[in-house]
């Protein structure tokens, strides 16, 4: 309730600035013109919206997928940890904005490359974390195990993979939210639709209230992924003390 | 004729870490259905020890034999139970579940839901089935340990200074209660500690080491009466065999 309620009255005072000061509306909008923006826009801005939000989910999962497959194989052989883990930080240090070019060149202007911008920029808290979570577990419960002859099936099974969860679902939040950065940035590059074109188009005709609608939906869209994959977390981990947000 | 297999048999066991030298030459035999209890100061190598028999660590020399197999072989079957000083708990089981664990890992499915009932309520842990470890106090945790080590019967448990972690009180009705079970089970325990009182009060020989490498110094015969309970503690009898056991090592105990 408090933050919304500081929310409410930043707006005010936003509107009531730049109502006094009679500040042009190219360059910056009162909140008001931003919401019936919105509100005239709805369906455009929905489809935008969609648009990005497709993109950023599949270069999520697909992330999600190869970084934790690859982090199974890190768990498993130093050997292949240590030849590939080098070029895992390469990729995470390559700022996704420099390869972006590539990709649209690469695979066009549609959704595809977009995917994989998104996917690039999940990848590597996912690997990381995924990675310590399956190796961090108790020497001793390694031994329990042991002592009863368990597989390295069993072991994976009912004891990596479990003990894994809550570092893997700390590195699912964070590309939750950067899946929808790396959506947007592949679409600064070329795009025809999705909220980083709206953006771009609407910085072009300085139609700014357009623009703060494309923001405000972008903003919205990674909080609610984030917030969908923390509620994902707590049905998971419901043997974990609820921790603070 | 051929004699029947110890549960345990340890022969000329030596293990060293690179030039640190931890088991020197131990020898060691313990009868089926016996307990036996190592001594020795902390960081002496008992856990080591312990872990070779389970087949945990390989020895540099010597051999181990679990009732005429390698450890290695025996564990298998489920034939053997480590508990540790830590109950090891797996967080994201409930107490019931992390009890079922090793019948899972075991195979062995089917299991009559009436006997982890019953061992439940033996170990006073009726009405925990549910709850998560984290809910569930250091005393009772341990004592989830050890029922998830008695539900599939091994024949021979291993502990490592399993109420090392508890507090005192607590550590006494644990010692009765795994005297219990024990004569309820008819295992063999080997149960390593520091505190010359526990293995005294538990165990039918005491098996003393010396520290660093560890040797075997003495293996005491305990004969105090069995069943022992809270009167065998607060006996004269107890009393000077701790007393004159301890001036005869002149080790320290923790009590």
């Amino acid at each position: 309730m408090i933050p919304a309620a500081f929310f409410v009255a930043a707006c005010c005072l936003w509107e009531a600035i730049v109502r006094l000061a009679q500040v042009p509306l190219y360059i910056l909008p009162p909140p008001s013109a931003i919401l019936s923006e919105i509100v005239e826009q709805n369906l455009s801005l929905l489809k935008h919206t969609g648009v990005t939000m497709i993109e950023a989910i599949a270069g999520f999962a697909a992330a999600n997928l190869i970084a934790f497959a690859l982090a199974v194989v890190f768990a498993h052989s130093r050997i292949l940890e240590k030849g590939l883990y080098p070029y895992a930080i390469a990729l995470k240090t390559t700022p996704v904005v420099a390869i972006a070019p590539l990709l649209v060149l690469w695979l066009g202007t549609d959704m595809r490359s977009k995917m994989v911008t998104s996917a690039l920029i999940c990848f590597f808290p996912v690997l990381v974390n995924a990675t310590r979570g399956l190796r961090a577990v108790n020497e001793e419960a390694l031994d329990l195990f042991e002592s009863l002859a368990a597989t390295r099936w069993q072991v994976f099974r009912l004891l990596r993979l479990p003990n894994s969860l809550p570092y893997l679902f700390s590195a699912l939040k964070i590309s939750s939210s950067l899946s929808v950065i790396g959506a947007i940035v592949g679409e600064f590059v070329g795009a025809n639709s999705g909220l980083g074109y709206l953006i771009l188009v609407s910085s072009y005709h300085l139609e700014t209230p357009a623009l703060f609608a494309a923001v405000v939906a972008a903003a919205i869209s990674g909080i609610a992924f984030f917030g969908v994959v923390s509620w994902v977390e707590r049905k998971v981990l419901v043997w974990q003390e609820p921790s603070e947000v | 004729m051929k004699t029947p297999a110890s549960a345990v048999q340890v022969r000329n066991l030596s293990k060293s870490y690179g030039k640190l030298q931890v088991l020197d030459q131990i020898s060691l035999e313990v009868s089926k259905g016996e307990f036996v209890s190592i001594v020795g100061a902390s960081g002496g190598g008992k856990t080591t020890l312990l872990k070779i028999i389970g087949g945990l660590v390989k020895p540099t020399s010597g051999e181990v034999l679990l009732d005429g197999l390698p450890p290695t072989e025996r564990r298998r079957e489920g034939y053997l139970g480590f508990v540790f000083q830590n109950p090891v708990l797996l967080p994201w089981r409930t107490l019931e579940e992390n009890v079922r664990l090793p019948l899972e890992i075991l195979h062995q499915n089917g299991f009559p839901q009436e006997q982890i009932n019953e061992l439940l309520d033996t170990l006073g842990l009726s009405g925990f089935e549910t709850s998560y470890p984290r809910q569930l106090s250091g005393g009772m945790q341990q004592r989830a340990a050890l029922a998830r080590v008695l539900l599939y019967k091994p024949s021979l448990l291993l502990m490592d200074e399993p109420f090392g972690a508890v507090d005192e009180i607590t550590r006494t009705r644990l010692n009765f209660e795994l005297l219990k079970v024990w004569e309820k089970f008819h295992t063999t325990i080997l149960f390593v500690t520091h505190s010359l009182d526990e293995a005294i009060l538990l165990s039918d020989r005491v098996v003393v080491l010396t520290s660093r490498p560890a040797k075997i110094y003495r293996i005491l015969t305990v004969d105090l009466p069995r069943p022992r309970s809270m009167e065998t503690m607060n006996s004269a009898q107890f009393h000077d065999l701790v007393r004159w056991t301890r001036e005869r090592l002149k080790i320290d105990s923790q009590s």
